[in-house]
C-alpha cells in the first residue's frame, strides 16, 4: 500500500502500520524478557491494543466498518482475559508469595 | 446454533444448582443438557439457522460436534466422584466445562474470522480457570499461570496476523479471502499474516516449535481437566486449523504445506523421544498428545480433509484412549502421579487392566482397534504427496509401540506397588470404562455410517 495518496488525519496508512508494528514488538519483547508477571500482563494488553490501532487504521483506509466492529470484540475479550489473568496471578501469589515468573519452576521432568 | 444455546443455558443452570449445593442434580442436568445438544445438532430444528447463518456445520461438522459432546459427557462422568467431594465448587466446574465446550462448537462451525476468534476465546478462557482448579496446590497455580500467558500470547499473535490478512484482502470471511487470493496477487504482508496465524495455531494445538508449555500445563492441571484439554481441545483445535487453512489459504498452499510437514515431523520426534524417559503418568500422556496431535495435523496436507472421515475416526480413537487413561489415573488417585503406581493394577481389577491395554494398543495403532483405522486412513491419504513424512511417521509409530508396550508390561506385572492398596471404583467410572472399551474395539462400525 506504499505510495497511495489516501490519508487518515493527514497521515498515510503506512505510519499507522509502522506505529502498531513497533508497539506490538515492544509488547512481545517485554512479555518474553520481563520477569514481573503484572508487567507481562500489561505487555499483553499493549499487544492487543496495537492490533486494535492497526485494524482501525485499515478500516478507515478502506472505508469499511467491519474491522471497527472487530475492535469492539477484541476490547471485550481483552477485558475478560485481564480479569481471569489477574485472578490467576492472585492465586499464584497466595501459593508462592511472589509474582516473579522465573520462580515458578515446580513442574519439570 | 441451537446446540450452543442449550449448552449455555445448561451451564447457567449448573451455576445455580451449585449455589444451592446440589451436586448430584448438577451432574444429571449437565448430562441431560449434553444429550439434548447432541440431539438438536443431529436433527436440526432450524428455528434460528435461517435468520442467523453465521455458523455452518455440514455433515462433517455435525459429526465432530457430536464427538466433542460425547467425550465431554464421558469426562464429566469419570470426574464426577472428584467433583462431588468438592461440594462448594461442583457447579463451577460443570459450568466452565460447558461454556468452554460451547466455544468449541463455535470453533467447529465458523465461517468468518469474527466467529473463529470468539469461539477460540470462549474455548480458552474457562480453561485457564480450570487449569488452576486446585487452588491450594502450587503445581496447579503454576500450570494456570503458564497456560494463561501462553494462551494470551498466542491470541495476540493470531490477532496481529488477522489484522495483516485483513489489510491485504479487505475481508474477514474465509470464502472471500479465498476468492481474493484467486483473483489478485498477494504481497508480502499477506504471507507475514499467514505465518503469524500459523504460529498461533501451532501454540494452540501444541505442535513444535511451540509445544514447550504442554507438558507443564498438563502435569499441573487436575487430571479430569487435563483429559478435556488433551481430547476435546485438541480435536476442536486441529479441526479449526484444517478448516481455516484449507478454506482461506487454499490458493497459496504450496507456501505453507511443506512448512507444516517439516514441523509435523519435528514434533513427532520431540513427543516420542521425550516420552521415552518420563516417569510421571500425566507427563507421559502430555508428550503422547504432542505426537498424536501431529499425526492428526497431517490431515491438513491433502485437500478435502475437512469433509472426509479420516480425521474424525482418528480423533474417535485418540479421544477415547485419553478418556480411558485419565479415568484410570483418577481411579488410581496417586498424588505423585508416578507410572510405577500402576504396577499390577491389571490383577487387582481385570476391567481396568483390559481397558488400559485396549486403550494403549489402540493409541499405538494395533489393527483391530479404532486407532489403527484413523492412522491408516490419514497416512494413506498423505502418502501420495509426502512419502518421506509417512516413513518418519512409521518410525515414530514403532517408537510409540515400544513406549505403550512398556506401560502394558507395568500394568500386567506380578509385583504390587505399595501406594495403591485398594481401588475404589464407582459405577459411573465403570460405565465410562466399558463404553470406552466398546468404542475402541468396534469403532470401525462408525465408518460404515459416514455419509
Amino acid at each position: 500500500m506504499a505510495g497511495q495518496l489516501a490519508t487518515i488525519q493527514g497521515l498515510t496508512v503506512d505510519y499507522y502500520f509502522i506505529l502498531s508494528t513497533v508497539l506490538f514488538s515492544i509488547g512481545a519483547i517485554g512479555l518474553l524478557t520481563r520477569k514481573n508477571m503484572i508487567v507481562m500482563l500489561m505487555c499483553i494488553e499493549l499487544m492487543l491494543n496495537s492490533v486494535n490501532l492497526l485494524l482501525v487504521a485499515f478500516s478507515s483506509y478502506f472505508g469499511t466498518g467491519d474491522a471497527q466492529i472487530f475492535v469492539f470484540f477484541i476490547v471485550v475479550v481483552a477485558a475478560a482475559e485481564a480479569t481471569v489473568g489477574l485472578s490467576i496471578l492472585i492465586m499464584a501469589y497466595r501459593n508462592n508469595r511472589n509474582i516473579e515468573a522465573d520462580l515458578l519452576n515446580n513442574l519439570k521432568g | 446454533m441451537e446446540a450452543i444455546i442449550i449448552l449455555f443455558l445448561t451451564g447457567i443452570i449448573a451455576l445455580f444448582l451449585g449455589i444451592f449445593k446440589q451436586p448430584k442434580l448438577t451432574t444429571v442436568s449437565s448430562i441431560l443438557g449434553l444429550v439434548a445438544a447432541g440431539i438438536v445438532q443431529y436433527f436440526p430444528l432450524d428455528i434460528l439457522s435461517d435468520k442467523y447463518n453465521i455458523l455452518e456445520f455440514g455433515d462433517a461438522g455435525n459429526a465432530f460436534v457430536i464427538l466433542a459432546l460425547m467425550i465431554t459427557a464421558l469426562i464429566i462422568l469419570s470426574g464426577d466422584k472428584g467433583f462431588q467431594e468438592d461440594k462448594s465448587h461442583v457447579g463451577d466446574y460443570h459450568a466452565l466445562l460447558l461454556f468452554s465446550l460451547s466455544g468449541g462448537i463455535i470453533l467447529i462451525g465458523f465461517k468468518d474470522i469474527f466467529m473463529f476468534f470468539l469461539g477460540l476465546e470462549i474455548l480458552s478462557i474457562p480453561l485457564y480457570v480450570l487449569a488452576g482448579a486446585k487452588r491450594q496446590s502450587k503445581e496447579s497455580s503454576e500450570a494456570a499461570v503458564k497456560y494463561f500467558f501462553m494462551g494470551a500470547f498466542a491470541t495476540c499473535i493470531l490477532l496481529f496476523g488477522v489484522a495483516l490478512i485483513y489489510g491485504s484482502t479487505q475481508s474477514f470471511e474465509l470464502e472471500k479471502i479465498l476468492e481474493f487470493t484467486a483473483e489478485n496477487p498477494v504481497g508480502p504482508i499477506f504471507y507475514v499474516g499467514l505465518l503469524f496465524i500459523l504460529a498461533s495455531f501451532l501454540f494452540k494445538v501444541g505442535a513444535a516449535p511451540f509445544h514447550f508449555w504442554v507438558p507443564d500445563v498438563y502435569q499441573g492441571s487436575p487430571t479430569v481437566f487435563m483429559g478435556y484439554m488433551s481430547s476435546v481441545v485438541k480435536l476442536v483445535g486441529v479441526f479449526a486449523f484444517v478448516k481455516f487453512f484449507r478454506i482461506a489459504f487454499d490458493n497459496v498452499h504450496e507456501f505453507w504445506t511443506i512448512l507444516i510437514a517439516v514441523l509435523i515431523a519435528i514434533s513427532m520426534f520431540i513427543g516420542n523421544l521425550s516420552a521415552l524417559v518420563q516417569t510421571k503418568f500425566k507427563r507421559l500422556l502430555a508428550y503422547s498428545s504432542i505426537t498424536n496431535g501431529s499425526y492428526a495435523l497431517m490431515s491438513i496436507l491433502y485437500q478435502g480433509s475437512v469433509q472426509d472421515s479420516s480425521l474424525w475416526i482418528f480423533m474417535v480413537g485418540y479421544g477415547m484412549s485419553v478418556v480411558a487413561l485419565i479415568t484410570i489415573s483418577t481411579i488410581v488417585n496417586d498424588e505423585r502421579d508416578e507410572i510405577s503406581s500402576l504396577k499390577g493394577i491389571g490383577y487387582k481389577n481385570p476391567l481396568i487392566g483390559l481397558v488400559a491395554i485396549v486403550a494403549l494398543l489402540s493409541t499405538s495403532g494395533i489393527p483391530p482397534f479404532t486407532g489403527f483405522f484413523g492412522k491408516l486412513m490419514i497416512f494413506s491419504a498423505v502418502w501420495v504427496n509426502y512419502p518421506w513424512l509417512i516413513i518418519l511417521a512409521l518410525i515414530n509409530s514403532a517408537i510409540g509401540v515400544y513406549i505403550y508396550l512398556r506401560l502394558i508390561m507395568t500394568i500386567l506385572s506380578k509385583e504390587n506397588s505399595e501406594t495403591t492398596s485398594k481401588l475404589s471404583i464407582t459405577i459411573l467410572q465403570q460405565g465410562v470404562l466399558i463404553s470406552c472399551l466398546v468404542i475402541l474395539t468396534f469403532g470401525w462400525v462408525f465408518l460404515a455410517g459416514w455419509k
